[in-house]
Formats: structure tokens, C-alpha cells, sequence
């Protein structure tokens, strides 16, 4: 755990932080320490040359027993110099320094006999060629300062540092506790949980963006998985039936054939029941690789008024000859973004419902219309409808009404309708007219001419 | 006509070549890629049928490599797999057709037929006009004439007549009309090839007692004036 916080995004970013935090914090500190001790220095000085003069004004008016004077007030008086010394010819005639060898200026003297041993900062100067003056004041308490100052920095600046630290430690769980559950997520997935997801804070971070993403992309190959899965138990029970009459067929032809020509018979029938088989495979592979979504690639521009033309043209006659009327109606033309192969496989499984389901005599309608940018295509009849409840089912892969079983099919005509719909990004509405009669809307956003691709 | 089939399964090959062969072919097969294409290179073949799937070299790996050889000989490929994409997948890799397994013997002859008839043509540029018996077509003009008459034809019916034409004398399918013609890359569960060829029947046969259309059982339709 712990060498995994160190490697973790927050953690790295919480240690950058703090070097330069001590790294400014180091330059403000020695800053600070350098500035006092001036300052300390300075006022030292000040002191010192203060009393220097205070001295001299004393010399001058009144002589060396004014000035022994004004030294012994003032080694008593707060705000002046802590150490005087006033000598002649190396003899001592005021003060509390032992007598020294006499120079001028700014001066740092150790002080005598201290522990641990530090030093006097003054000035000295001549009052009289040879009446020598010194005047200063102990380092010690700049020194003390100094200390003082640093062991407030040195706390203060450890404190930071333990906060920094802390926080990045808390950062960092806290991203690893939701990596770790984006990574347990992952895990029981592939221990074959799919229905398994990557918790969601609400709190729109970069995290929880990341977790919505992989949730979504898990929704979708949850789907997918549970489309072949569909598939594959569809394909598996419906089979079934149409390989056990050719099983049949071939048995009874086995059985009671007699001549050639009910074998050939028997022959025709069992390569026409093999077809439909194959029929079958291919509708549901079709679907399913359709709803495998890989096809937008393919997508182009494609004007519906032309485009329906050409299936009515296709169609009109076959349904003249089934005794339908079909007739299309162009409200308003419009473009659609699509699969063009697909989108005429839609419409006419849409059209062959219509001619195949409804009796002799019945008015199949297509309409183009355009409302509100969203394009309209609907294939209606006036027959006798499908009832409301089945209207759900109708898009199941394999679903037959009782009243078509009789006819050819699998059911997989408006599942296959449904997948192409949803490759489009198109609804469809399914209703029932008044009076009777079926109308199955598709719906597409219209396709805008600033969209390429 | 000489066809090379290359085909890695020897029951599937068996049965193709002998059905190659009793429509009158001479087929050469191959049971490899790379043998395939050393035999294809050799371009004394009228047709080639390749199988997608092929050890050595893929079938749709063979046909670019002969197309950047410069190998024109027309191609018909076998697969296994009907989706959309792989056929035209396997058209841009430069196929002439595809066809899907299983298929029908009278399909695989009909287009193999067919495709050797276009790649004929394609060398006598585009034809303006059509003529197959006393029937004629004037592709520009877009009528059509028998006999001297005058027959009016929709749109569709245009279409159809001019792909029997094109492909006079030799069988076209049901699947491949569609195609063609209609552009339907599905089998339609209603009568749209019936319902359009018995209108089109119906107005040339209209003034003429002899039928030009034939239907050929389990095949197709042939147009030919005998």
C-alpha cells in the first residue's frame, strides 16, 4: 500500500509541491535571518555612537570627571550601551571593559570570560589625543533573536511540510480507493460479472467522467454480448424446426418413393428447405452484424424523394399484381445521412409487409414528410391492423403473429428493420389506424449540408 | 473456355469443375494461394474463381497482386461469409462478382458466363445500340423496337430488357437480376423479378407471337430468338 501511494499521480504531485514550498520557505527564512541581524547591528551602533557623543558633549563642557559621570549613568539607563571603557595610556579611568589597545571605528570585541563565548559590537574614538573612548553592546541577544526566529521558521516550516505530506497522502487514497475500484470493476467482469460498473460520485470530475465512459462502453458490450447470445439461442431452437421437416421430407421420400420422379421430387422440396435454412443463418447474421454498428463508415447523402420513387417503381407493379394499390406521397423531399444498400432493404421489408399481410384489394400509402428538421417516412395500409398489445413484439428477431404463420418467413423481417432503424439513430413508431390499418413510422433527423462524412 | 478455379476444398472443387465442365468449360484447379497465383500469372485463363479463404495466400490477397501485376482476367469470388461489407471488400480488391456459399451450380455457370460475356464487351468500348432477333435498343435515345415497332417501357422494364440483352444468349439468375437491375442485395420475399418480367414479356410478345424471353427452371431467364 504504501509504495503504491508513493507511485500514485497525486502523491507526485503533493511532493513537487512541498520542494517548492521548502525551497521558498529556506529562502525567506535566510532572508529574515540576515535583515534582523543588520537590524540588530544597526541599533547597536546607533547606541554606541549615542553614547560616544553623549560623553564627548560631557568631556567638553565640564571635563574628564563630567564624563566619568555621564559613563556611569549611562551603563545604568535602559536604551544605551551595556560596555565603556574610558582610558589613558593604557590605564582604565571608567567603565566595565579591562583596558585594550586603542583603535577606532566600528569594532567586534570577544567578551571577556562569557560561555559559550560570543562578542561586543561597538565604536570607539579619541576624546582627546590621548583620552580613548569605547562603547558597545553584547551580540548575545541578536544572537538569542536569531535563534528564536529560526526555531519559529524551522516549526512552521515542518508543520507545512507534515501538512503537505498529509494531504497528499489523502489525495492520493483517495484516487487510488476509486482507481482500485475502477480496477475491481474490471475484475469481476472478467471473472464474468458483466453486469458489473464502475461507481459514479455525481460530482462531474475527471474520475467520475472516466467511470461514465467505461460505464458506457460496458453498457454497450453488455448489449452486444447479450445480442449474440439472443442470436445464438434463437438460432439453436428455431432451427430446429425447419431441419427436422427436411428430415422428414427425405425419411417419407426414403420410405414411400417408388420412381425417379419422387425422388426428384423429394430432392427439389429438401434443396428448397435447406435454402430457407440458409435464408435463415444469413437474415440473422445479417442482423446481428448490423447491430454490430461497424457499417456509418459507408454512410452518404441520399435524397428520399428519388429514393422512393425507386422502390415504388420496384414495387407498384408487384403490388398491382397482388391486387394492392401502392402509392407514394411527397409532402416535403429531404435528405437523410445513411446506408443506402440498408435503407432500401428498411423500406422494402416495410413495403413486402404491407403486400404480403394485408388481403387483396387493401391501399399501401408511402408518405415523405419533414417536421420540426426531423424526416418522416411512413409506410401505412388500410387493412386490418395489428392489434395494440402485439405492437412491442412485432420487433422481437422471430416473432410471428398467429395470423401469419401459414405464410413463408422467420420473423426476422422488422428485427432486422429495428437494427437498421438504430444504425440510423432513427425511432420508429408503430400505429393503428382509425378504422383499421397499420402505419409504421421511421424517423430521421434531417441530414444538415454543413455535416460531412 | 478456359477457367482456373482455385479452391482449397476438395469436395467444393470436385463438384464445381464438373459442373464447369458439363456447361462446357475446361477448368484447371488449384488448391493454394501462391499455386493460384504462379497459375493465374500465366494469363491464358478466361475466368478466374477464387475462395476467400485460401492457405498460402488469401483470395483477396491473389486478386491485388494479380491487379498490380496486370492481370485483367476476370474474377468471381466464393465465400463463406454474406455480410455487406466483405462483398464490398471484396469488389474494391478487384473481383468482377461474388458469390456467396452455398450456391446453386446454375448460378456459379450463369455468372461465370456472364462475366466473361462483360469482359468482352468492355474491349468493343460502349455500344450505343443493342440488338438481339428483330429486337433493338438505342441506349441514347432509350427506346426499343421490334420488328420496326415501337415499344414503350417504364424505367424498370428498360433496365431488365437492356441486362437480358447485354447478356443474350447465355442464362441470367434471379439473383443476378436483382442485382443489376434493381440494386436489391437480398432475396425479397415477393414476386419483383416475375411481376416485372411477365410486364416486360407482355409488351414485346404484344404484336410478335415468338417469345424472346425463355424461362429457364431452376435458373433463370435467357433471352434468345430460336
Amino acid at each position: 500500500m504504501r509504495i503504491r501511494l508513493i507511485h500514485t499521480e497525486g502523491f507526485r504531485i503533493s511532493a513537487i509541491f512541498v520542494a517548492i514550498f521548502a525551497l521558498s520557505a529556506a529562502i525567506l527564512a535566510v532572508s529574515v535571518l540576515v535583515i534582523v541581524d543588520q537590524e540588530f547591528r544597526d541599533q547597536i551602533v546607533q547606541f554606541a555612537n549615542a553614547d560616544i557623543a553623549a560623553v564627548k558633549d560631557g568631556y567638553q563642557t565640564d571635563g574628564e570627571n563630567e564624563a566619568r559621570e555621564v559613563i556611569k549613568q549611562r551603563m545604568s539607563a535602559p536604551g544605551a550601551s551595556d560596555f565603556f571603557l574610558l582610558q589613558r595610556n593604557g590605564r582604565r579611568l571608567a567603565g566595565n571593559l579591562a583596558p585594550m589597545p586603542p583603535r577606532i571605528g566600528i569594532l567586534t570585541l570577544p567578551y571577556p570570560g562569557a560561555r559559550p563565548p560570543h562578542e561586543i559590537l561597538g565604536t570607539a574614538t579619541f576624546l582627546a589625543p590621548d583620552l580613548y573612548l569605547f562603547s558597545g553592546s553584547d551580540l548575545y541577544h541578536a544572537r538569542l533573536a536569531r535563534q528564536h526566529i529560526l526555531r519559529v521558521l524551522v516549526w512552521v516550516f515542518a508543520g507545512a511540510v507534515m501538512l503537505a505530506i498529509l494531504s497528499g497522502v489523502l489525495v492520493s487514497r483517495g484516487f487510488l480507493s476509486r482507481t482500485d475500484a475502477i480496477a475491481r470493476a474490471c475484475g469481476a467482469i472478467m471473472q464474468g460479472n458483466l453486469k458489473a460498473r464502475v461507481p459514479v460520485r455525481g460530482t462531474q470530475d475527471e474520475l467520475d467522467r472516466l467511470s461514465q465512459a467505461i460505464n458506457a462502453m460496458l453498457d454497450r458490450i453488455a448489449a452486444l454480448m447479450e445480442n449474440v447470445r439472443q442470436v445464438t439461442n434463437d438460432i439453436a431452437h428455431d432451427l430446429r424446426t425447419p431441419v427436422s421437416h427436411l428430415r422428414h421430407r427425405l425419411e417419407h421420400a426414403r420410405l414411400h418413393a417408388t420412381a425417379t420422379a419422387d425422388y426428384d421430387k423429394a430432392l427439389e422440396t429438401a434443396i428448397t428447405a435447406s435454402d430457407e435454412i440458409l435464408a435463415l443463418f444469413t437474415a440473422l447474421l445479417r442482423i446481428a452484424q448490423i447491430e454490430g454498428g461497424a457499417r456509418r463508415a459507408g454512410f452518404a447523402s441520399i435524397e428520399l424523394a428519388d429514393f422512393l420513387h425507386q422502390l415504388r417503381d420496384i414495387f407498384g407493379p408487384v403490388a398491382d399484381d397482388a391486387r394492392h394499390t401502392l402509392t407514394l406521397s411527397i409532402l416535403q423531399d429531404a435528405s437523410i445521412r445513411g446506408d443506402r444498400e440498408l435503407l432500401v432493404q428498411l423500406f422494402s421489408n416495410l413495403i413486402e409487409n404491407a403486400i404480403v399481410h394485408t388481403p387483396g384489394g387493401t391501399r399501401i400509402e408511402i408518405v415523405l414528410q419533414v417536421e420540426k428538421n426531423v424526416v418522416t417516412v411512413s409506410v401505412r395500409d388500410n387493412g386490418p391492423g395489428v392489434p395494440q398489445e402485439e405492437h412491442a413484439r412485432l420487433f422481437q428477431p422471430l416473432y410471428r403473429r398467429e395470423a401469419s404463420r401459414s405464410r413463408p418467413g422467420y420473423g426476422l423481417g422488422l428485427a432486422l428493420v429495428s437494427a437498421i432503424a438504430e444504425l440510423h439513430d432513427a425511432k420508429i413508431r408503430v400505429e393503428s389506424m382509425d378504422g383499421g390499418g397499420f402505419c409504421l413510422s421511421v424517423s430521421v433527423p434531417m441530414a444538415s449540408p454543413a455535416r460531412s462524412g | 473456355m478456359k477457367i482456373l478455379l482455385v479452391e482449397d476444398d476438395t469436395d467444393i472443387a470436385g463438384h464445381v469443375s464438373h459442373a464447369l465442365a458439363i456447361a462446357g468449360h475446361d477448368v484447371d484447379s488449384a488448391g493454394d494461394g501462391l499455386q493460384g497465383l504462379s497459375r493465374a500469372l500465366s494469363g491464358e485463363y478466361a475466368a478466374l474463381i477464387l475462395d476467400r479463404m485460401l492457405p498460402g495466400l488469401d483470395g483477396l490477397s491473389l486478386m491485388k497482386q494479380l491487379r498490380i501485376k496486370g492481370v485483367e482476367t476476370p474474377i468471381l469470388l466464393l465465400t463463406t461469409m454474406a455480410g455487406i461489407d466483405d462483398r464490398v471488400a471484396g469488389l474494391e480488391a478487384g473481383a468482377d462478382d461474388y458469390l456467396v456459399k452455398p450456391f446453386a451450380f446454375a448460378e456459379l455457370v450463369a455468372r461465370v458466363n456472364a462475366m466473361t460475356r462483360r469482359a468482352d464487351i468492355i474491349g468493343r468500348a460502349a455500344a450505343t445500340k443493342l440488338t438481339a432477333a428483330d429486337l433493338e435498343m438505342d441506349l441514347i435515345a432509350r427506346t426499343v423496337h421490334r420488328a420496326g415497332h415501337a415499344i414503350d417501357l417504364q424505367a424498370q422494364e428498360f433496365r431488365l430488357l437492356e441486362y437480358l440483352m447485354r447478356n443474350a444468349g447465355r442464362a441470367v439468375t434471379r439473383a443476378m437480376l436483382l442485382e443489376h437491375v434493381w440494386k436489391l442485395n437480398f432475396d425479397p420475399r415477393t414476386n419483383i423479378v416475375e411481376t416485372h418480367m411477365s410486364r416486360l414479356r407482355a409488351k414485346l410478345d404484344r404484336q410478335n407471337a415468338k417469345d424472346l424471353i425463355h424461362t429457364i427452371r431452376g435458373t433463370g431467364y435467357i433471352l434468345r430468338a430460336d
